[in-house]
């Protein structure tokens, strides 16, 4: 610091030096400018040097003043015009000489500012330079400060440390001296195990002898067991064999039983044998009395079935004779019957040939055959008439339609003359209309040309009459305009003669039909046209029918072929199977209108109980409008719930304050667990419960083991709960109290 | 047809009959795809006449034209036959929507066999005759643009019009013609064997 500090008022001491030496150099700049313009009054240089100039001037013009006077002096002068040349060249010499010395002056002028001006800058720039550095002297000293305020921390630090280090130095030194106190106790504790476990071990030693010799007794023992289990072992196969040999004998027993019995059986059943035997042989005596009996019986036997057989003989011959006497009866009655018959048949055949007789011709064998070919005739001849009736018939119907057709046809006609007539009378009125027109249009052209006479008329004339010159033009103009409408009249008339004219053709175009010989003739023609109109219409008919039947059919003479297909064709097989899916459907329909019939049915009961509706779209609305209530009816529950919960909480409370004692159930069955306000710990509480006569009990606890006084003095005197509770509180408030002071 | 070929190359009116069931089973399977009355997807392409065809593939189907067009060889070997029909029909209403006729023409043939005067020969060329049938089975395929679309379930028969003193084989039997209300015909091309010549008609009702 000190050396920035030397150094910077060293820095100063030159500026400052400097600007001390700058001034008298300013001064002898001073002094010089003054030297240089000596005689003129120096206020400020740029007026100085416009006075100089003035001064200049005026020295020149003092000068030329002088000049022109030493030339009017010269002229006076008497030296003559070399020495006034002379003085001239002098003059303009120094003249120059004085404008060099002036831009010297103005040039050290100029220069003089410039290194003033450079000065300045200088001097501004050292002075920024001298802020600059003194603001960072500022800085360093305040940070020097700093620094020196963080050393004193720092050796406070040290200080603090130092002591905390020799505090240290102390605890470990006493932890060390109560680690070799430790130690040194360890040691002994090691030295006395140590003796324990010699001790130990030296009895241990004297037990593992003990153990060997108990070993070795026990191998001893182990082996006689080996032995013993292997004479055991022998035991045993013996006894197994011994057991298969007993199950041999036992096999070997229960066959000798079976045998037994079997024996046993076989003797019963050969007494049973020998019993029969016994029956037999007294049979056997008794043989050949039975023999003689059999004969005997035998031959009863045989004669009774011949008996039999006779018997049978004769009933047989008896059924015989009555089936052919009844024949012969019913035999005897056809007979009768027949001969009955026979004789109403001769009858008829009489009167048959008697008809034949009638009937056949006379000369001619009368014999059903002529008979027959009679009737034949006479059928023929029948059927032959039935025919030509039918014809006639048909010919009948046939003219009776023509009839009918001729019939509409001659209305027809009727009413065409009719229309005719009329037709002729129209024609006829408008020819007389035409002619009365006609008339009058040749009245009309009569008319006109009567006046276009008159006119010509009168134009002659004006033409004799009018001679004057005056009028003429007149006149002239008038001619033209009547001929121009004589003209027009002409054109007019030519038309209407024209139209006459055709209207006359076509009078003499109607004329003609109009007579009546002709008139008869236009109606021949028109009939035979119309028969071939309808002939022609018939034919189109029946060629339009054979169109169609020839369509329909694709050909014709059908009738030569027939038609085969397949009987198992893709068409059967499809209709047959569209057949089946019809009737499916339709059975489908069936059922599911059984169905539908009966959801109905039950919709309508559901819904007669509900007030009905209208259907089920009425059942999904009252389902929503449910379902919605049921909603709101559930939240009105749950905050009913939390409205509830709150009450009771708020009423738990205030009985706690108010009473002291805070109840609560216990269990699903009616327990109550009592417990005061003022109790010593949480597990003071006392147990309640409610029986079925809703009465209370106290159940026995830790707790009312101990308030055991009061319980007798409140509970089992006075009977009464609030008492003993009340006194309870008392009790626990004042101990509560006590202890609290 | 082949048989009569390889040996004189000519044909017999057997040979006849075996070219013309041919062509009914191809028409017949292309009329089947063409007015689609069963799903295309029941059906196979072949290449015949220079043609693509595609015949079904239900073994339905292929029994019965079998079984039929065996039948139709042999009557028509005879020379039995007016007219084959094919009927198209409507399978819920049984009505009839279209009939293809194919209309047999006996021909006198050009030559005759050799031993027997009534047996007649035709030395029509095989490829002449297979040209003119590639026609009129170009020109079936060609009716679907003015055919009537036929917008229901169909079903289809195949109608054999015979002489009168043809004995009806087993599982055949007789039926009548069938009758279209107010019906359009439209005749294609025919093609001759030389020994018999086939018309084909398409009889279809009028839309409206």
């Amino acid at each position: 610091m000190d050396e920035i500090r030397s150094s910077l008022d060293n820095i100063m001491a030159r500026f400052n030096d400097s600007i001390t030496h700058s001034a008298p150099k300013k001064l002898v700049f001073d002094r010089l400018s003054m030297s240089f313009n000596d005689d003129s009054v120096v206020t400020v240089p740029k007026k100085r040097r416009i006075n100089d100039n003035d001064s200049l001037n005026g020295s020149l013009n003092t000068s030329l003043n002088a000049s022109n006077t030493s030339l009017s002096n010269s002229f006076n002068d008497p030296a003559g015009p070399w020495q006034t040349r002379k003085l001239r060249a002098e003059l303009i010499e120094t003249k120059a000489v004085v404008a060099q010395l002036q831009d010297q002056l103005a040039q050290q002028a100029k220069d003089q500012m410039a290194a003033v001006a450079h000065a300045e800058a200088k001097a501004d720039a050292l002075k920024e330079q001298c802020d600059y550095t003194s603001a960072k002297l500022l800085d360093l000293e305040k940070q020097l400060q700093v620094a020196r305020k963080r050393e004193h921390s720092a050796r406070q630090e040290i200080n603090r440390a130092q002591a905390e280090i020799e505090e240290q130095k102390l605890k470990f030194e006493s932890a060390l001296t109560q680690a070799a106190q430790e130690k040194l106790q360890l040691e002994d504790d090691a030295r006395e195990v140590q003796h324990c476990i010699s001790n130990e071990l030296s009895e241990y030693k004297r037990m593992s002898e003990r153990l060997e010799l108990q070993l070795d007794a026990n191998k001893n023992e182990l082996n006689r067991i080996r032995r013993r289990h292997d004479e055991y072992k022998a035991n045993s196969a013996s006894y197994d064999k011994l057991q298969m040999d007993y199950e041999l004998q036992q096999q070997s027993l229960d066959t000798a039983n079976a045998r037994i019995k079997e024996l046993e059986f076989e003797i019963q059943s050969y007494n049973d044998w020998k019993e029969v035997t016994k029956t037999s042989q007294a049979r056997l005596l008794s043989v050949p009395e039975l023999q003689a009996e059999v004969d005997r019986l035998r031959t009863h036997n045989k004669h009774l079935n011949t008996l039999i057989g006779d018997k049978l003989l004769l009933e047989e011959k008896v059924h015989d004779y009555k089936t052919r006497l009844d024949r012969e009866e019913g035999a005897r009655a056809e007979a009768a019957a027949l001969q009955v018959k026979l004789t109403h048949v001769e009858q008829e055949l009489k009167e048959w040939i008697k008809v034949a007789q009638d009937h056949c011709l006379a000369n001619t064998l009368v014999s059903p055959l002529a008979l027959r070919t009679r009737i034949e005739q006479l059928l023929q001849d029948d059927i032959v008439r039935v025919a030509e009736k039918g014809s006639a018939d048909a010919e009948s119907k046939k003219t009776q339609a023509a009839l009918l057709e001729l019939q509409q046809q001659c209305a027809v006609y009727l009413k065409n003359i009719e229309d005719m007539n009329v037709v002729l009378k129209r024609h006829k009125s408008f020819r007389e209309r035409l002619q009365r027109k006609l008339l009058i249009v040749c009245k009309e052209r009569d008319f006109y040309k009567q006046l276009l006479e008159n006119f010509d008329k009168d134009m002659t004339m004006t033409n004799a009459s009018t001679a004057e010159m005056t009028n003429d033009m007149q006149v002239r103009y008038r001619v033209e305009v009547l001929e121009r409408t004589l003209t027009g009249y002409k054109e007019m008339c030519s038309t209407l003669e024209r139209e006459m004219q055709t209207m006359r053709q076509q009078e003499s175009l109607n004329e003609p039909p109009v007579n009546d010989n002709g008139y008869d003739g236009v109606k021949r023609e028109l009939d035979t046209l119309r028969l071939e109109n309808d002939r022609l219409r018939r034919r189109k008919d029946e060629l339009e029918l054979e169109l169609e039947h020839r369509c329909l059919r694709g050909d014709f003479n059908m009738g030569n072929y027939k038609v085969l297909h397949m009987s198992e064709n893709p068409a059967s097989e499809a209709y047959e199977a569209t057949k089946n899916v019809v009737e499916k459907l339709q059975a489908e329909i069936v059922r599911l209108k059984h169905r539908n019939k009966k959801l109905e049915d039950e919709s309508e009961q559901t819904q007669t109980g509900g007030g009905g509706g209208g259907g089920l779209t009425m059942n999904f609305k009252e389902v929503n409008q449910l379902r919605a209530e049921l909603e709101s009816a559930n939240g009105r529950l749950k905050k009913m719930k939390e409205c509830f919960k709150a009450a009771s909480k708020e009423f738990r409370d205030v009985c706690y304050m108010l009473l002291g004692y805070r109840i609560d159930r216990v269990g699903s069955n009616s327990h109550y667990r009592i417990s005061s306000m003022y109790a010593e710990s949480p597990d003071d509480y006392l147990s309640i419960s409610v029986n079925e006569s809703n009465c209370l009990a106290l159940l026995e606890s830790p707790y009312s083991q101990t308030l055991k006084p009061a319980i007798d003095q409140q509970l089992a005197a006075n009977n009464s709960f609030p008492a003993f509770f009340a006194a309870l509180t008392l009790e626990l408030f004042q101990r509560a109290t006590v202890t609290i002071t | 047809m082949s048989t009569a070929q390889a040996t004189k190359n000519c044909i017999t009116l057997k040979g006849s009959a075996q070219i013309i069931v041919e062509y009914l089973k191809y028409g017949i399977n292309s009329i089947l795809f063409q007015r689609g009355i069963y799903p295309a997807e029941n059906f196979d392409n072949t290449q015949q006449y220079g043609l693509t065809i595609l015949m079904s593939k239900d073994p339905k189907i292929m029994s019965f034209l079998q079984n039929v067009l065996t039948q139709t060889e042999e009557w028509l070997s005879k020379n039995m036959i007016n007219k084959i029909s094919m009927v198209i029909t409507n399978a819920h209403t049984k009505e009839v929507l279209e009939c293809w006729d194919f209309k047999m023409q006996a021909e006198a043939g050009d030559g005759v066999e050799a031993g027997d005067p009534s047996k007649q020969t035709s030395s029509k060329q095989l490829s002449r005759i297979q040209n003119e049938i590639r026609d009129v089975m170009r020109q079936i395929s060609a009716t679907v643009s003015y055919l009537p679309l036929l917008d229901c379930i169909c079903t289809f028969d195949v109608m054999i019009h015979t002489l009168q003193n043809t004995e009806i084989p087993a599982q055949w039997n007789e039926t009548g013609a069938v009758f279209i209300q107010n019906a359009q015909a439209v005749q294609l091309r025919s093609f001759s064997t030389g020994l018999q010549k086939v018309d084909t008609v398409v009889n279809y009702k009028m839309s409206s």
